[in-house]
């Protein structure tokens, strides 16, 4: 299981494919108020990126092995600032 | 009017102006940038007004337009004539629909059946042109590209930058695409910004499965590496290369700073000033009459401090009125800028390539005579473009180049704006017009005979007088040039004509640049008073009723050795002449007319009086002799006489 929930966090671990994403959004509507912690992925296909920016969960620890991770955060920490008023 | 149609019929006027004239520039100057995002923004605009309204297919039609407009910004599609004709053509139908908008509040019937057709322009155009092209062109930066580029810290943007703006098909997860991994391989991924294709409509209706993303960034390049990464989905990608645009992004910043400077006035509410100022300086002259009566009186301090609140009030009227006439003048621009389209048209439908040039469009005047400016200048520019320029066989035969040339430049010359439409075609031929005038019963074959080729010219003024053999569907409406010359004279100006046959035609307009005020000189006739203004007085006479010759059916005197004819202005003005005075002394004033001294006897010389003439209006509008009317001191209304027409 790449998404997986505790008491705590929404976290995705390992390469999450696209066909993770159901179970992600899942997770997402079931719980709205945890955070989603990135911080076992080691690659996060665009779809689960797009949940992610719709559902807009609180984002903890960003993924480490990814290059591409950290400039995704950044964009979305931009996009979410820029469209806090929606 | 509804309120909502009123502001937006007079949105709609600016904005279909605004983007034709961008349009137009742009078929000239394809590589003008700020040009391409002034029209997308119009339409853009245009749009979002029409939205607000039932109006049948003008919002698809328009909703194309921008697309195309789009396209362009983005460098997709050239900006060539394939790309402005259609969107001229949509301009001009919008342009076309507005005045029965402003009628009925919606699209007429006619109107409404040239959409689909419209509408086939701008898509036909979308889908044959969508994939020539190369997105590099180097003139193209669009808007996203620049918004990009501000992202950089200075110390990143050296170098060749490459601009992408990736939008995933929406069903690119089904093709395996990962479009975030695809990004991972480009080289020198500097900044990036992701967005929503349509906002998040509802939580619950989401489709994780479809793409919805617009990811734009920046790489450092080199071209060819980005699009290597990006050859299995060029379509979904544009590229762009953004070295040294940051001086014209700065550019564009000034120029929206300036626009906001400008602060947009209800032009009735600047009358309204004006007309305040105007009878201000009538409630001044009141002062005279009173320090007057104070001196009768024996109140010689009194009538000294009034005359002084006189001459402070005096002054400070006059900066007022200057101020508001200030307020109410317009740059010509706003008259000129109708043309370019009329004359494309125009040339169009004569097969004719002709090439007006606008000068000077910056000199202002004021509104009224601005607005009025425009019938006799589409009438000169027509008759040019018309009778002026030749036929393409004709210019070759004459060694001329091809396309003519049509030029409309203004200057100011001290308080007056001189306004000149020349054209280099055939010119007019003083034979020819003195020969069609005789034809035409304008003059007499004798009277033509004394006429200088200058003056011959001139005949081309007279009411009745055209010369072209075929009654054309432009100029040959049975309106002549001396409906120019009248309509520019009821605006204080002057019309004058030069020509030579073989190289061209120009006509020069002199007209004030606001109705300023003026002295007038009041003289009664029997029981009425009228207006002359002095500037048209040499001098005023007294004269002995045996002093006065008669002269076959007229009369005349002499004075300082010339004889010099007398008029009355009762016949002139077809008033009963008083018959006791008929032999006492005459009292005249020697106007110069038609560049002759003339004697004009009256009843009465009576006071000056400073005031604004403003023109007629309305009914009174083509009385001829009647330069305008104004207000006097004790609120009546006086009129004031053109001479110069009266005499002829």
């Amino acid at each position: 299981m790449t998404v997986a929930v505790n008491t705590t966090a929404i976290h995705l671990t390992g390469a999450c494919g696209v066909e993770e994403v159901e179970m992600l959004l899942e997770c997402l509507q079931k719980h709205p108020s945890l955070p989603v912690d990135l911080s076992g992925a080691t690659a996060i296909h665009t779809a689960l990126w797009q949940a992610l920016m719709v559902f807009r969960p609180k984002l903890t620890e960003v993924p480490t092995s990814s290059l591409i991770g950290e400039k995704v955060i950044l964009a979305l920490s931009a996009y979410f600032r820029q469209n806090t008023e929606l | 009017m509804d309120e909502l149609i009123e502001q937006f019929v007079i949105e709609a006027r600016e904005l279909v102006q605004q983007a034709s004239d961008d349009l137009l520039s742009l078929e000239a100057d394809p590589g003008n940038r700020e040009r391409l995002e002034s029209a997308f923004r119009a339409v853009h605009t245009l749009k979002g007004s029409v939205g607000l309204f039932d109006l049948g297919p003008m919002q698809g039609v328009l909703h194309h337009a921008e697309d195309l407009l789009s396209h362009a910004r983005a460098g997709t599609i050239a900006v060539d004539t394939s790309l402005i004709d259609p969107l001229l053509a949509v301009v001009e139908w919008v342009d076309d629909s507005i005045d029965g908008i402003a009628q009925t509040g919606r699209l007429c019937e006619t109107q409404e059946r040239q959409a689909a057709r419209l509408l086939g322009l701008v898509k036909a155009d979308m889908t044959s042109r969508e994939t020539d092209e190369r997105p590099s062109s180097p003139t193209a930066i669009p808007d996203w590209a620049s918004s990009l580029r501000q992202h950089l810290s200075p110390d990143d943007s050296h170098g060749t930058l490459v601009a992408f703006r990736y939008e995933p098909h929406p069903e690119c997860f089904f093709n395996g695409d990962d479009p975030f991994a695809t990004l991972t391989r480009l080289p020198d991924l500097r900044h990036m910004a992701i967005s929503l294709k349509q906002p998040a409509s509802s939580l619950q209706i989401f489709d994780p499965f479809r793409c919805n993303l617009i990811i734009e960034g920046i790489s450092g390049g080199p071209l060819q590496h980005v699009e290597r990464e990006f050859r299995l989905i060029p379509d979904q990608v544009e590229l762009v290369v953004i070295t040294g645009i940051v001086a014209q992004i700065d550019q564009r910043l000034a120029a929206a700073d300036r626009q906001t400077t400008v602060m947009r006035v209800d032009p009735a509410r600047i009358d309204a000033l004006v007309e305040i100022a105007g009878e201000l300086v009538t409630a001044k002259n009141g002062l005279i009459p009173l320090a007057d009566e104070a001196r009768g009186h024996d109140n010689a301090a009194l009538a000294r401090r009034i005359g002084a609140s006189h001459q402070e009030i005096e002054r400070l009227v006059a900066s007022l009125y200057s101020a508001v006439t200030r307020a109410r003048l317009i740059p010509l621009e706003q008259t000129f800028r109708r043309f370019p389209r009329l004359v494309r048209e125009t040339s169009m439908k004569l097969a004719k390539a002709v090439d007006l040039i606008i000068e000077g469009e910056t000199v202002e005047a004021d509104r009224e005579i601005v607005e009025n400016l425009f019938e006799p200048l589409l009438h000169l520019i027509r008759n040019s473009l018309d009778h002026g320029v030749e036929a393409d066989v004709e210019r070759r035969q004459a060694s001329k180049s091809t396309r003519g040339r049509i030029l409309l430049s203004a200057r100011q010359r001290g308080d007056r704006i001189e306004i000149e439409v020349a054209d280099d075609g055939r010119g007019m031929d003083p034979m020819r017009i003195r020969t069609a005038a005789i034809d035409r019963g304008v003059v007499t074959e004798d009277q033509a005979a004394l006429l200088s080729e200058n003056e011959a010219l001139q005949l081309v003024f007279a009411p009745g007088f055209s010369t072209a053999s075929t009654i054309s569907d432009l100029s040959g409406r049975g309106v002549g040039l001396d409906v120019v010359q009248r309509s520019i004279q009821r605006l204080g100006g002057t019309v004058e004509m030069n020509s030579s046959a073989g190289s061209g035609t120009s006509f020069m307009l002199k007209l004030p640049t606001s109705f300023s005020m003026s002295q007038l000189m009041v003289v009664e006739v029997g029981a009425e008073r009228y207006g002359i203004p002095i500037a048209d007085v040499i001098e005023t006479q007294k004269l002995l009723g045996s002093a006065v010759q008669s002269v076959r059916a007229g009369q005349a005197f002499i004075l300082r050795d010339r004889t010099i004819p007398l008029v009355h202005l009762a016949d002139l003005l077809q008033v009963p002449r008083t018959a006791e005075r008929l032999h006492a002394d005459l009292k005249i004033l020697i106007v110069r007319a038609a560049g002759d001294q003339i004697g004009i006897a009256v009843d009465v010389i009576a006071e000056r009086a400073e005031t604004l003439t403003r023109p007629l209006t309305g009914l009174l509008q083509g009385v001829p002799g009647i330069a305008g009317t104004t207000l006097l001191g004790d609120g009546r209304v006086l009129l004031v006489l053109n001479l110069e027409e009266l005499i002829r």
